[in-house]
């Protein structure tokens, strides 16, 4: 059954919380391979990042907010 | 007790934001915010400025009324066909604002129709009604300000337009002072290159300053062709000192005071004319009139030169009279606009104006962005059950689309905070304060207090985004109307709605090529170099052979690529990541584009030189050398434009110098052989003239290839998030 989160009544869909900090997780791992000069190594960084943004939502959803 | 400007503004943006309100809820007009965005987005510095904003928005949103009218009418049935159109018609404007003018009309003309569009679409039925009511609360709004910044606390650009002018004039005779100071080998380089910089932004300031004052100034308005004609000749002055200015190095080992015996009267009558046009400027009659002057050569020890520093001379002479001329044109436009009359007729510098019409690659490329995003949004809308904002989304996500395809340097995260702070200042008040209030009364003290702190808190001129921001969410959350609801829903999908416009703006900013400073410098570098390359190609067309018209379009087009792309090199410089770059500095990137500048320069020279008559006697001697020595140029340029990073210093300017050690030699052998009268006076300084632009081109490339040796150049290429 998904989980709602529900703040002050107002109840806020799991995928949005998920995806929020998929996204924060993503351009944390980016600036870090930004520092250690790894990302020299991707042929297309913006589409790496999208892929960064997915795995970390599904990541999030499995182990912390199920949806 | 006296205010302060920034209050007096911030009272009258209130005051006309209260008034529009209370007279749209009292005619019962739907949609009162749209006359509220219409006040916040005109209330500018000066009336000037604000009548002029608002002329381009009223204007812009009767033109694309009739167009939304008209794609609602031909694609009623057609959602596809109706977003093609509608589509390509935002692109287009998006386009047009790229310009040099009235770049918020075309602005205008692209988001307003896609409100309407958008507000109309689903039902068109109501679609005449929702653009006539769009059309009539932007007027009721400019109308409102327009009325309060005229009658209360009036500021006119009069003032700051006087002193922008003076401003300009004084800079560029002490940056004239200076380049002669620094052509007689005395004078700081430094100091010219900080005149340079300021020079530049009194320049944009005073184009902007004339803008207003012709709108709120009678007396400006008046002479406003003059105006005009002074602001075009500042730039060719501008121009002009620094074509002047490139010439020095090919200058240093020369005694100027010998080779031009009267160079020191002729710069002192130059900054003479320029002090004199800043009494006229400070409305005080000049002491004297200007005295035509040529330059007088000691032709005696110009003879014992070698060929090239003839070149140089003649080159440098040559800007020098075109100086004097322009100065002088200026100083009887100024006399006339002042009334203090004209000594003699206008000399006219003015060039002839080129209007055909040339696409520019970076405006297509942000028309393209554009249409692009617009369509992400449609199909979001279409295919996403439950959009937060359903249509407005659309609505919403267009003037950012367009603003920042006009931008393309600036980064979305600029956004985020305002958009944060704004969006939660503004539920704030829609949530808890709004709902205790029971009549206009208190709904009007409302509006005017929260209007009044977000245009006092924000009043500088950077804080421009926040106080948009402010003004434009509250005016959206809130939705003042008579039938006044509240939900939570409004705010929460407005706020949600940021979050994917930013998505789409990163989505598009990728396609068709990522906008990474350091990528985009490079491309516009390769960019440079080939139409560099193309020009000098031109060299060789013979001046009798039939030019068709693709011909002179394939031109034009170079040409402007010439001309505009260092500006455009200037604008991304800042953006470059110098600290995820730790071998390159600011400096560096910054000489770079100085040296593209003077490159433009020598190459504009050269294309102006081609045109002038040869000794036929030389051309058939030299041809095949100057020949040899273009083609060398070429292969350069081509070589450049594949790598803009390949150039090495030393290897050009060995190159250089034996080019010019054996053309040296060639002319001497020519001349000598030449018979008497078979070379005149004006042959020479065509000749010269010819042979010292070609010099200066590839003296600037020598300068390049300097510039660019510091900077790590593989650092730039590897791919970063």
């Amino acid at each position: 059954m998904p989980h709602e989160f529900a703040i002050g009544g107002v109840y806020v869909p799991p995928l949005l919380v998920a995806s929020v900090l998929g996204t924060i997780a993503a351009a944390v791992t980016a600036r870090l391979l930004n520092r250690v000069r790894l990302s020299r190594y991707f042929f297309y960084p913006p589409a790496v990042f999208l892929a960064l943004m997915i795995i970390y939502t599904v990541l999030f959803d499995t182990l912390l907010i199920p949806f | 007790m006296t205010l302060s400007t920034r209050s007096k503004e911030a009272i009258k943006t209130a005051l006309a934001m209260t008034i529009a309100y209370a007279i749209s809820l009292w005619m019962g007009w739907d949609k009162p915010y749209w006359a509220g965005f219409a006040v916040a987005v005109i209330s500018l510095a000066t009336t000037g400025q604000s009548l002029n904003k608002g002329a381009m928005r009223m204007l812009g949103t009767l033109v694309t009324t009739v167009i939304a009218l008209i794609l609602i009418a031909l694609f009623a049935q057609d959602r596809w066909l109706f977003m093609l159109f509608l589509s390509l018609y935002v692109g287009f404007c998006t386009y047009m604002m790229g310009g040099a003018k009235d770049q918020y009309f075309w602005h205008v003309c692209g988001f307003v129709c896609v409100v309407i569009c958008m507000a109309a679409g689903p039902d068109s039925k109501e679609a005449f009604e929702t653009a006539m009511m769009r059309a009539q609360e932007t007027g009721l709004g400019i109308l409102v300000y327009s009325l309060v910044s005229i009658l209360i606390w009036p500021i006119t650009s009069r003032a700051d337009f006087d002193a922008a002018a003076c401003e300009l004039l004084s800079t560029q005779k002490q940056l004239c002072r200076s380049y002669l100071d620094l052509m007689r080998g005395d004078g700081n380089p430094g100091d010219a290159q900080a005149l340079r910089a300021q020079e530049v932004q009194q320049q944009t300031r005073f184009g902007q300053l004339l803008d207003s004052a012709e709108t709120d100034t009678y007396e400006v308005r008046e002479m406003r062709q003059q105006w005009r004609r002074y602001r075009s000749q500042t730039e060719e002055l501008t121009e002009t000192m620094e074509r002047w200015h490139e010439s020095f190095a090919e200058l240093k080992a020369l005694d100027l005071s010998l080779l031009l015996p009267n160079l020191a009267p002729f710069g002192a009558e130059l900054d003479e004319r320029l002090a004199q046009m800043g009494r006229m400027l400070a409305n005080q009659a000049p002491e004297r009139q200007p005295a035509v002057m040529d330059l007088t050569l000691n032709a005696a020890e110009i003879g014992a030169l070698s060929h090239f520093h003839k070149a140089a001379l003649a080159v440098t002479c040559s800007r020098l009279q075109h100086l004097e001329l322009l100065t002088r044109s200026l100083f009887d436009n100024l006399s006339g606009i002042k009334g203090f009359g004209q000594s003699i007729p206008e000399a006219d510098s003015a060039r002839p104006l080129d209007v055909r019409f040339v696409p520019d690659p970076d405006r297509l490329v942000g028309a393209v962005r554009v249409i692009l995003s617009m369509w992400l949004a449609y199909l979001a809308l279409i295919y996403v059950n439950g959009m937060p904002g359903g249509a407005g989304f659309v609505s919403m996500a267009v003037p950012f689309v367009m603003a920042f395809a006009t931008m393309p340097q600036a980064s979305v995260s600029l956004l985020f905070v305002p958009a944060a702070v704004s969006v939660l200042f503004a539920g704030l008040v829609y949530i808890f304060v709004m709902p205790q209030l029971s009549s206009f009364m208190g709904l009007g003290l409302l509006i005017f207090g929260v209007i009044f702190a977000i245009c006092y808190l924000f009043a500088a001129p950077r804080q421009a985004l926040g106080r948009t921001f402010g003004l434009a969410m509250f005016v959206t959350i809130a939705s003042i109307t008579n039938e006044q609801t509240y939900s939570f829903l409004k705010v929460a999908n407005t706020a949600l709605m940021f979050p994917l416009m930013f998505l789409l703006m990163a989505i598009t900013a990728n396609v068709p090529f990522p906008l990474r400073p350091e990528r985009v410098f490079l491309r516009l570098l390769g960019r440079f170099f080939r139409s560099c390359d193309f020009l000098m190609s031109t060299m060789h067309w013979d001046p009798q052979r039939p030019v068709t018209r693709l011909d002179r379009w394939r031109d034009a087009f170079h040409a402007r690529e010439v001309s505009t792309l260092p500006r455009k090199l200037l604008a991304w410089a800042p953006h470059i990541d110098t600290k995820a770059l730790p071998s390159t500095s600011p400096q560096q990137v910054q000489a770079v584009v100085t040296s593209l500048q003077g490159l433009t320069y020598r190459v504009k020279e050269l294309l102006e030189e081609r045109g002038n008559p040869q000794a036929q006697f030389l051309a058939q001697e030299l041809q095949a050398d100057v020949r040899a020595w273009r083609l060398k140029v070429q292969e350069t340029l081509k070589r450049l434009s594949v790598d803009p990073t390949a150039g090495d210093r030393e290897a050009f300017r060995t190159k250089l110098d034996g080019i010019l050690g054996h053309l040296e030699a060639r002319i001497k052998g020519v001349l000598d052989q030449a018979s008497e009268g078979l070379f005149s006076d004006g042959d020479g300084e065509n000749f010269y003239r010819l042979l010292g632009v070609y010099r200066g081109v590839s003296e600037a490339l020598v300068n390049y290839a300097g510039s660019i040796g510091p900077i790590d150049w593989e650092q730039w290429r590897e791919e970063r998030f």
